[in-house]
């Protein structure tokens, strides 16, 4: 582990990196947040949950949210869903402030939130009916979108036929059917196998490419954090609030390769030290208990 | 399939906690849950040793001076059953000892009637041993001739044997008779008083407990009989109250279900509708019986009411928890998919607590059937419950027990069958991919194929 330390700071990046962000920064801002908090009342009195914070959201960016539990990660990401209310402050969707629950703001939960009575095809075409389309075209579309992720052959079964990976696959495609602004995603892959988590990390990524939308990605994975974003806001628990704002400095297009390249584990250090302060890990205050006498030297 | 033997499927053992019994062992064990009570009711019925505490009789006697009346087929217990044979036999004896000392005690026609009735006690042995049918018996001529053949040993009893006291006495009362006349004429029966037939009778369980034979020819009887036009026929009856519970469930499934539906989505209605729901269930539904004929008047109206008002509430009740329960997050997505109120009760609510409602009215049909009986008891009686009532005060309780047990077996088999066919009407549910049939629906697939619960073996049968 040592010769990681000597790794350069993340912040010097290579030119490459330098002109992805200044085109990031000069495209429209899509989603702004503005002193966004978030209390509750109890009956010991008011609970901050997220102190006041404000950040931008650029045209197709790809943001995540990290941060310790409880630091308000998922209560951000559901306010600027409209699934919770806020308490205070307000948050800006091409320049006009929205509220409530729309279709203009996908969301992609953690569980797999499919209608179990209808068909793949069927879930997918939901978000179009109740949008006011209807027809063939809806079918047809619904399709597009399934193709998109790689399940048109499963257009007909129902979830409950599907493994994790394709469910939140479907989930996928019926979020972006809807064509939103912006999706949110609350740890998405959080419920999936490590391999099936790595090949959904790379297909979503794919289908970011493919498809006009913005991205924000809450997750507690360092990795995905790092191999998914192009920015990654660092949250600090009780009460919440922004800690850092991570330029990420690994290359695109990205691969999995590059989990080991410098700039990948450069980033995934100082996310380390954010998140995991030293003190909070240290082992050396536990009481050291000997179950058995043998002397086997174990570290 | 014989040569595979070398390879033995491990079997669960019959008692391994939390674990799958094998197909077989499982059907088995549901067969055995139905063929035990039966065994065992039975084992009670046809062991004469087992408790029958009564004597049922099959001849019975009139005493002089005394005015209870038992007939063939009444039940006595069996410490006063020899007090009795030995009061007949008193009398019986007097008979003899007037005879033999010339004194007569009756006059000429009124000894022709005792005599008469003396004659009549053998109808129920002819009846019961086949020799006359039930209208034959009526016919003095004919129980006349049956005495003959007895007398004169043609006629032995095979399922009512007459013991040899009877048969002793039979003979020297034939003689009286035979002396007069060779066939029943009611002018020339003798006037010298005749012997009484000393009750017989074979130990029985008391009459609330008949035994399983008993019910089951009684009830083909009442089931097969013509009845009075003017009287509803079984079907007929059973058919009145199927149509109780059906209209009583179908009114608050009708009511309850959308209520139900409301609180469980709305707060507001919850807490408008479901304190006082809540309360109004612990009133008991027959209370209001009378309550009820006074507002709807004497027919089926108030019945049907006296239904709805017992599992309305709980409806409402159930069908909000279901509705609560629906996950959260399916309502979460659909918002973010832009679906609004009433979109999302028409297009999520209630398609997905569907699946559970359906179990919710399962049960609640039965419950509804709980309610049948006390709902046919108010008013004017009416359908199988008026049968049972009036049948049980005349303590044929051979013929109320195929009625309980109906009603039992059409709750049963109804509920089977909704559970059977649940996989088709929720084919995206989990347990309808699986290869799980209910009762009923095991049975049909056994009878069509003998082997389909058969292990294979070797993994290919």
């Amino acid at each position: 582990m040592s010769d990681i330390i000597e790794l350069p700071s993340y912040k010097e990046q290579s030119d490459s990196v330098r002109a992805r962000f200044a085109d990031i920064y000069q495209r429209p801002i899509k989603l702004e947040v503005k002193d966004v908090s978030k209390s509750f009342n109890t009956a010991k009195g008011q609970i901050d949950v997220l102190s006041p914070i404000s950040f931008n959201v650029h045209r197709r960016e790809f943001i995540s949210v990290i941060g310790p539990s409880g630091c308000g990660k998922s209560t951000l990401i559901r306010m600027l869903a409209g699934l919770e209310t806020v308490s205070g402050g307000q948050f800006l969707l091409d320049g006009k402030e929205a509220s409530g629950p729309g279709a203009d703001r996908g969301m992609v939960f953690q569980g797999y939130t499919l209608f179990p009575w209808l068909t793949v095809k069927k879930n997918v075409m939901f978000g179009l009916e109740v949008n006011g389309h209807s027809g063939t075209a809806v079918e047809q579309e619904a399709m597009q979108w399934i193709e998109l992720v790689g399940l048109g052959h499963a257009a007909e079964s129902y979830p409950s036929q599907l493994s994790g990976g394709m469910k939140q696959r479907v989930a996928i495609a019926r979020a972006l059917a809807n064509q939103p602004q912006i999706l949110f995603m609350d740890e998405p892959f959080g419920a999936l196998d490590p391999h099936t988590r790595s090949q959904m990390q790379s297909h979503l990524l794919q289908i970011w490419h493919n498809v006009d939308v913005t991205i924000m990605f809450v997750t507690h994975d360092l990795d995905e954090a790092i191999y998914l974003s192009d920015r990654i806001l660092v949250l600090k628990a009780n009460p919440g609030e922004i800690q850092e704002f991570i330029e990420v400095p690994v290359p695109r297009p990205r691969t999995p390769e590059q989990m080991l390249s410098t700039e990948f584990l450069a980033t995934k250090q100082r996310l380390e030290e954010l998140i995991h302060p030293k003190e909070h890990t240290s082992t050396q205050d536990l009481p050291i208990v000997r179950m058995t006498s043998v002397n086997d030297n174990v570290e | 399939m014989k040569n595979s033997s070398q390879f033995k499927a491990p079997t669960t053992p019959w008692f391994a906690v939390r674990k799958e019994l094998s197909a077989k062992r499982r059907s088995l064990l549901i067969a055995a849950s139905f063929i035990l009570p039966i065994l065992l009711w039975s084992i009670v019925s046809y062991t004469p040793f087992i408790w029958h505490p009564d004597i049922k009789l099959e001849i019975s006697a009139d005493r002089e001076n005394v005015t209870t009346v038992f007939t063939a087929g009444n039940h006595l217990s069996k410490e006063y059953f020899p007090g009795f044979v030995e009061a007949v036999e008193a009398e019986n004896s007097d008979i003899l000892a007037a005879r033999a000392s010339g004194e007569s005690t009756t006059s000429g026609f009124r000894a022709r009637r005792a005599n008469l009735k003396i004659l009549r006690h053998m109808a129920p042995v002819a009846i019961a041993n086949g020799w006359l049918t039930r209208e034959e018996a009526e016919d003095d001529s004919q129980l006349y001739q049956v005495w003959q053949g007895v007398a004169e040993g043609t006629l032995v009893g095979s399922k009512v044997k007459l013991s040899d006291q009877n048969i002793a006495l039979i003979k020297r009362n034939w003689e009286l008779l035979s002396a007069k006349s060779p066939t029943f004429v009611s002018k020339s029966l003798p006037e010298t008083p005749l012997e009484k037939l000393v009750p017989q009778g074979r130990p029985a369980n008391p009459v609330y407990l008949p035994a399983p034979h008993e019910v089951v020819i009684q009830g083909y009887h009442d089931f097969t009989q013509e009845t009075d036009p003017d009287k509803p026929s079984m079907w007929q009856r059973y058919k009145h109250s199927l149509r109780i519970v059906f209209f009583g469930f179908m009114l608050s499934a009708l009511v309850g279900v959308p209520i139900g539906i409301l609180c469980g989505t709305f707060d507001f209605f919850s807490k408008l509708f479901e304190p006082f729901i809540d309360f109004f269930r612990y009133m008991p539904a027959p209370a209001f019986s009378t309550l009820l004929v006074a507002v709807f008047l004497a027919h089926d109206a108030p019945k049907i009411a006296l239904v709805f008002l017992g599992t309305f509430f709980q409806m409402v009740l159930v069908v909000s928890n279901t509705t609560r329960q629906l996950d959260a997050s399916l309502i979460e997505a659909a918002q973010t998919l832009g679906a609004k109120t009433f979109t999302m009760i028409r297009r999520v609510i209630i398609p997905g607590i569907t699946p559970n409602l359906y179990n919710d009215m399962r049960i609640l049909l039965g419950w509804s059937w709980t309610w049948l009986v006390i709902a046919e008891l108010i008013g004017v009686k009416s359908g199988l419950t008026e049968f049972i009532e009036t049948q049980g005060r005349w303590r044929n309780f051979d013929s109320v027990f195929p009625i309980i047990i109906m009603i039992g077996v059409t709750g049963f088999v109804t509920d089977q069958i909704l559970a059977s066919l649940r996989k088709y009407f929720f084919p995206w549910t989990p347990e309808s991919s699986e290869k799980k049939h209910g009762f009923i629906g095991r049975f049909v697939l056994w009878m069509l194929d003998r082997k389909v619960y058969d292990t294979p073996k070797n993994g290919k049968a």
